[in-house]
């Protein structure tokens, strides 16, 4: 066990290719499919969180339902959809990076969206009586509350990029971890231990440990700074 | 300025009818009452954060209306850019400032001002600019004594220099007494009894108002 933990720093530190190109994927995917969570939660979640119209009820309802959506099942939504016999099997998607983020983003904008309308919830109506009793319109509101919610955009981007980053149901369905062009982290680990090779899922699971690590760090230092 | 009659009912449970007043142009008219008596919902109605229940604004369309809510609030930029967010000069708002003696914490962050500091930040966001009719709910229920009169006498003479009305919700008696030319007097919901300030603080027609008054020790 000594020599694989000894091996797995080896390959870290010397910059192993299959290591440095798993890394490469995982940071491509999750960075894609967060930034796109957050371009599209984070409005979605200032609306809910703000406006009240009929509906609106039954939006969250669903919001949250698909917040707890299992990987998995996201995953065999998506294979079904692109596999060759499903509906968009002609875009010739699946075992791709690009269908792999989609899957992530089905699965982590209900994360965006709630933690968005949990906040806003609790400040659009101060903020909305004090920027309407100055007069201010629509959009300037929409602008200020945005402005009020910049740590919380933050802290749903980082907790975003966490879930994407550390998921392998869905990835696993829809990428099929194929060595140097879909394995990212999670899947290499599952499938570098299934081979009895531990040295590599070791390496990548220091590597996910630390960028875990980092990522809460972070979103406690904003959070400390949200409570000022 | 003619305030229309209107309800107000929240998930249909009736919490306000108001029967409509005359407000006197440029003049102060306070809004007294306990807890509850719906003063509150006259100044959020009259402001058009919500709605009454037919639907309508009780004030005329083309006025402009200022509001400031209880809840006095920062928004997260400079005391100074949260001043000018509905118009004026830095110069004009230094100058208010100045007057409500918060220009010391004009480059701050407005996140860090206290409540009462933050209470004069709000009102000066508004008197930077006209309004036909201002609305203070409470302005000075987080300042302390000084404040609240360096808040009165400013308000006062916004009033006169621009012609402005105000309608003050307040909970206290002494100061609708030393701002208002006239008041409102309400009770669980109804408008109890309205007029000139110096009747209805001093010499009340109705029992209710008599014995609210003889409560609060006046």
């Amino acid at each position: 066990m000594q020599t694989a933990v000894e091996r797995a720093f080896q390959l870290i530190v010397t910059g192993n290719a299959e290591l440095v190109n798993i890394l490469l994927v995982t940071a491509r995917m999750s960075l894609c499919s967060s930034v796109i969570a957050l371009i599209i939660g984070v409005p979605l979640g200032l609306l809910l969180g703000s406006a009240r119209f009929k509906g609106r009820g039954v939006l969250l309802v669903i919001n949250r339902t698909l917040m707890g959506m299992p990987p998995v099942v996201c995953g065999l939504l998506f294979y079904m959809l692109f596999s060759g016999v499903g509906p968009f099997g002609r875009f010739k998607l699946l075992f791709t990076v690009q269908l792999m983020v989609l899957a992530q983003v089905v699965l982590i904008t209900p994360l965006v969206i709630g933690n968005m309308e949990t906040y806003v919830s609790d400040i659009s109506q101060t903020v909305r009586e004090n920027a309407r009793g100055l007069g201010l319109g629509r959009f300037k509101r929409f602008l200020l509350l945005a402005n009020e919610s910049v740590y919380q955009i933050f802290s749903a981007y980082l907790l975003a990029f966490a879930r994407a980053i550390a998921e392998v149901g869905a990835v696993s369905m829809v990428g099929g971890a194929i060595a140097w062009k879909t394995n990212v982290m999670t899947t290499a680990i599952m499938q570098y231990t299934n081979r009895g090779d531990f040295s590599l899922g070791i390496a990548l699971g220091i590597i996910l440990l630390s960028v875990s690590l980092i990522v809460n760090v972070v979103i406690s230092l904003l959070q400390r700074r949200l409570s000022r | 300025m003619k305030i229309s009659a209107f309800k107000k009912s929240y998930e249909g449970k009736w919490v306000l009818d108001f029967p409509g007043f005359e407000l006197k142009d440029g003049n102060i008219c306070a809004v007294i009452g306990s807890n509850g008596s719906g003063k509150s919902t006259i100044a959020k109605v009259l402001a058009g954060i919500v709605k009454a229940d037919n639907r309508r604004l009780p004030v005329p369309n083309d006025i402009s209306v200022g509001y400031m809510p209880q809840k006095s609030f920062a928004f997260r930029l400079s005391t100074i850019s949260n001043i000018r967010l509905s118009g004026g000069s830095e110069e004009e708002a230094l100058v208010l400032m100045k007057r409500l003696q918060i220009d010391h914490l004009a480059r701050k962050r407005a996140k860090k001002m206290s409540g009462g500091e933050t209470a004069r930040m709000a009102l000066a966001r508004l008197l930077i600019r006209p309004y036909d009719l201002l609305i203070l709910d409470e302005p000075t229920a987080s300042m302390d004594i000084e404040s609240t009169a360096l808040t009165e006498e400013v308000v006062s003479e916004y009033c006169r220099n621009t012609g402005c009305t105000v309608l003050w919700v307040t909970h206290s008696l002494q100061q609708a007494r030393r701002v208002a030319q006239q008041a409102i007097f309400m009770r669980n919901g109804c408008l109890c009894e309205a007029g000139e300030a110096e009747k209805l603080l001093f010499n009340p027609d109705k029992t209710e108002t008599r014995e609210f008054l003889e409560f609060y020790g006046i």
